[in-house]
């Protein structure tokens, strides 16, 4: 396996060519706002009001390397960045004619090359854009972190092209690990043939087809025979939004308010998309699905989803988390507090999980739709750990984009108007309002 | 010197469970089972048993930790009866298949509606065709002796299946008798150890898909499906002969001989017969008694297991006999006679036994079956002796 590298990503058209990011680059390398000193540069086209930028791309094999006879320019393995060396320059300037991106160039005012050696990764152009138009992508960590892990699910499931819910069981169980019972009850992930079909099993580690009733509880009972004869084994469940929230919601109350030591993962892609793509209790208001269909006297859904992770946080659970695959850095730092938080209690995560099938919309926009609903503030992103009390955002809903922005993408609600539109908005803001009043700042520990 | 004590079925039964050594019980509390529950969780408390008890929230969680905890090795208790087992019913019926060697007392209900929440055997034979075995008893020390071979029967490498052990909802639940308590050694060393999960299991050092998808048109279609169902049909036709060794076994280790399948009651030279279930029994045989005083030719067959039906033992009890009278605590709607009943006509046509049949529906609701109760049914099967047209289901309390 090779190594991932952290890298800085360019948004185009978030850009406005404010050129904020060149000043800033240029003080912390200069001290002054000379622009010339700065190793990051932005074109802006007013006519077409799009920017273009120059700045280093760290290549994996940089052809400055290769040109520069003074041996000036070393790849370094560990971080990805191609470091400058200015002892050794000759000045010769080879460099900059064979890099084809303008990312090392003559600075006028030393006649000396510039390049971005990323700020010991921590860079201050990302930091200084005002619109979020330069981003450092740190996803490069998770791959050098765990892309040598085993993935423990066979090839070719049969799920739909784009699943999500295949992405999320291949990450989890890479993450936490073969120690580990997992329960997929019916819904997707067992429909896609996880446990497996005619004897013939589909993970490496054991996998049992609980009901869509009993996920919560047939763990529970597993968990306390390991505890007995002490051995640590983590449950794991991959229930769906119906197995959760709706004919499963006994048992899964039941097992949390009495502490079982498990992680309950729900996969939640609004509704029964397994048997048809009928509502559940997470269906969000005005959704299209075969059961709350579209006609002249009703348009979808009329109901708001159920709010499952607040409902979790009330039950006293040890960890809670929303996640998004647009966010998998995220997710993984959550996946671990699970592991953690599901030695003492539960742990319940539940992960948006848009579905291009049941959702009507390309495959292709999968992780699109995965992200702008979180942008949007209709997934917040946050996580809640019982002995601080609180409830803290992990992406921040202040800037966040108008809500018609991921709902236009997706098929399910193609025939929204103007005041149901307004509605999800409004719903939007206030469940932020909400969930801001959910900080406490009163730590307790678990009582014996 | 074996300890005696005087008790009600219900702590007789939780003496059973101590004796056993569960390694995981969970209860919900149900009229007549709640006290079950409640020896159960005293005992735990005291630390006679050293069980984990987990108090869930429902008798559905009830069968469900415990189907997780048998897949990790565990053995394990449960007790539940009428809408308990109702609400239970959806990982009940997935027990047997799944071959968990469970063991659960129902303390048995009748159903509802009407609201009531009195002993009866509508739970237990609503039940009958889900591939549990239903053993049910006579006597508070039949309950706990039951209790323990229950597990030698259901963990028997043969069988492993789940196994009901059936006592009466008020007359053995709350009825108090005198038993004796068998020593700890002597349980252990006829138990031997425990077999659960060889077959089975959720353990990450023996990963395995449990219960993947079966059937469908595809690939190898429903053939492993018919091979699974006809291995229970199997596992519950060995049982007959493991149920008879254990109690065999049982006998000459604690001296109480219980007849397994069927008892045959002064049935050797009858003319006709009654047959019964349960507690109800023993109010049957002092009317057979009487009645034979009197010069009757009439004998009592008792049923015990119910599930595997004993047809061999029924043969060997009813062949000679000219008439029988079937006694129900339940009704089978539809046939509109009792279930008992019903099953045994079909072993008499099965058995080429073409004999005149009564059904008798008694003890609803908790009603007492009572000794002049049998003398009714006694005389009624004796004047059938010789008719040929079908007979209307009596119902023994009507008019109480």
């Amino acid at each position: 396996m090779g190594i991932g590298y952290n890298t800085i990503a360019f948004h185009a058209d978030k850009c406005d060519g404010c050129g904020k990011c060149v000043t800033e680059c240029a003080r912390v390398h200069s001290q002054t706002d000379n622009p010339a000193h700065s190793r990051i540069h932005v074109a802006w086209d007013d006519k077409a009001k799009w920017a273009g930028l120059a700045l280093c791309r760290q290549c994996g094999e940089p052809d400055c390397v290769s040109a520069c006879p003074a041996g000036a320019l070393v790849k370094d393995a560990y971080s990805g960045v191609v470091f400058w060396d200015e002892n050794r320059c000759v000045d010769c300037h080879l460099c900059t004619l064979a890099c084809g991106y303008a990312g090392i160039v003559c600075n006028p005012e030393t006649g000396r090359v510039v390049k971005c050696d990323m700020c010991n990764q921590d860079p201050a152009c990302v930091k200084a854009c005002p619109r979020e138009a330069l981003e450092f992508k740190k996803g490069a960590q998770l791959f050098n972190q765990w892309g040598d892990l085993e993935d423990l699910v066979v090839p070719g499931l049969s799920s739909c092209l784009g699943c999500n819910s295949e992405l999320v069981v291949r990450h989890t169980l890479r993450r936490i690990g073969p120690d580990t019972v997992v329960a997929t009850p019916p819904g997707c992930v067992a429909g896609v043939g996880a446990v497996g079909v005619n004897g013939i099993t589909s993970l490496k580690t054991p996998v049992f087809h609980p009901l869509l009733t009993n996920t919560a509880s047939m763990l529970a009972g597993a968990r306390r025979y390991y505890n007995r004869i002490g051995r640590d084994v983590t449950m794991l469940a991959f229930g769906g939004d119906g197995g959760t929230a709706d004919v499963g919601f006994q048992s899964l109350s039941g097992a949390a308010e009495r502490g079982e030591q498990m992680i309950y993962l729900c996969i939640d892609n609004e509704g029964y998309m397994n048997t048809g793509v009928q509502r559940s209790g997470t269906t969000p208001y005005g959704s299209w699905t075969s059961t709350t269909p579209v006609g002249k006297a009703l348009k979808g859904k009329t109901r708001d989803a159920k709010p499952m992770p607040l409902i979790m946080v009330m039950h006293g659970c040890e960890y809670v988390a929303t996640a998004s695959t647009a966010y998998m850095d995220d997710y993984y730092a959550k996946l671990d507090k699970a592991v953690k938080a599901a030695k003492h209690g539960m742990a319940y995560i539940h992960i948006f999980s848009p579905c291009p099938t049941g959702w009507r919309f390309p495959p292709k926009l999968l992780i699109e739709a995965a992200r702008t609903a979180v942008q949007a503030n209709l997934v917040p992103l946050w996580e809640y750990e019982h002995a601080k009390g609180d409830i803290e955002f992990t992406y921040s809903p202040e800037h966040h984009i108008p809500v018609d922005e991921y709902l236009k993408l997706i098929g399910k609600y193609r025939h929204l108007d103007q005041e149901q539109v307004d509605y999800i908005q409004k719903k939007a803001d206030r469940n932020i309002a909400q969930l801001n009043k959910f900080t406490l700042h009163q730590e307790i520990t678990t009582g014996g | 010197m074996p300890k005696k004590l005087v008790c009600d079925g219900n702590e007789a039964a939780a003496w059973g469970v101590v004796l056993s050594r569960p390694d995981m019980v969970a209860v919900y509390p149900i009229t007549p089972q709640s006290s079950l529950a409640e020896y159960i969780s005293q005992f735990v408390a005291d630390g006679i048993l050293k069980a984990d008890l987990m108090d869930v929230e429902g008798e559905h969680s009830v069968l469900s930790v415990l189907q997780g905890a048998a897949l990790a090795g565990a053995r394990t208790f449960t007790a539940s009866c009428g809408q308990g087992l109702a609400f239970m019913f959806e990982p009940y019926f997935r027990t047997p298949p799944l071959r968990l060697p469970i063991v659960m007392s129902l303390v048995t209900r009748d159903g509802i509606s009407p609201q009531c929440v009195w002993g009866g055997q509508q739970d237990a034979m609503t039940v009958r065709e889900t591939g549990w075995i239903h053993m049910y008893c006579e006597t508070a020390q039949e309950i706990l002796d039951t209790t323990i071979m229950a597990y030698k029967i259901a963990e028997h490498r043969d069988v492993m299946l789940p196994v009901n052990v059936n006592h009466d909802g008020n007359y053995l639940s709350y009825g108090v008798e005198q038993i004796e308590l068998p020593d700890q050694a002597d349980v252990d060393e006829f138990l031997g150890e425990k077999n659960v999960n060889w077959h089975v299991a959720l353990d990450p050092e023996r990963p395995m898909g449990v219960d993947p998808l079966t059937g469908g048109a595809g690939g190898i279609g429903p053939s492993l499906f018919v091979r699974y169902r006809k291995g229970l049909c199997e596992g519950m036709q060995n049982a007959l002969a493991v149920i008879e060794d254990i109690h065999r076994q049982w006998g000459e280790r604690f001296g109480r001989f219980y007849a397994p399948l069927v008892e045959s009651y002064r049935m050797e030279d009858a003319e006709y017969a009654i047959v019964t279930i349960g507690s109800m029994s023993g109010a049957g045989k002092d009317a057979v008694d009487a009645a034979r005083n009197a010069g009757e030719p009439v004998g009592l067959l008792k049923i015990k297991t119910f599930r595997p039906f004993p047809l061999e033992a029924i043969k060997a009890a009813l062949s000679h006999v000219k008439a029988i009278g079937v006694v129900d605590r339940s009704v089978s709607f539809g046939w509109n006679c009792g279930p008992v009943f019903q099953e045994l006509l079909s072993a008499l046509f099965y058995l080429r036994i073409h004999i005149p049949a009564v059904s008798f529906i008694g003890g609803l609701a908790g009603a007492d079956i009572t000794v002049d109760h049998f003398e009714r049914v006694i005389r009624t099967t004796a004047d059938i002796m010789n008719t040929d047209e079908p007979l209307e289901t009596i119902w023994l309390n009507e008019a109480d």
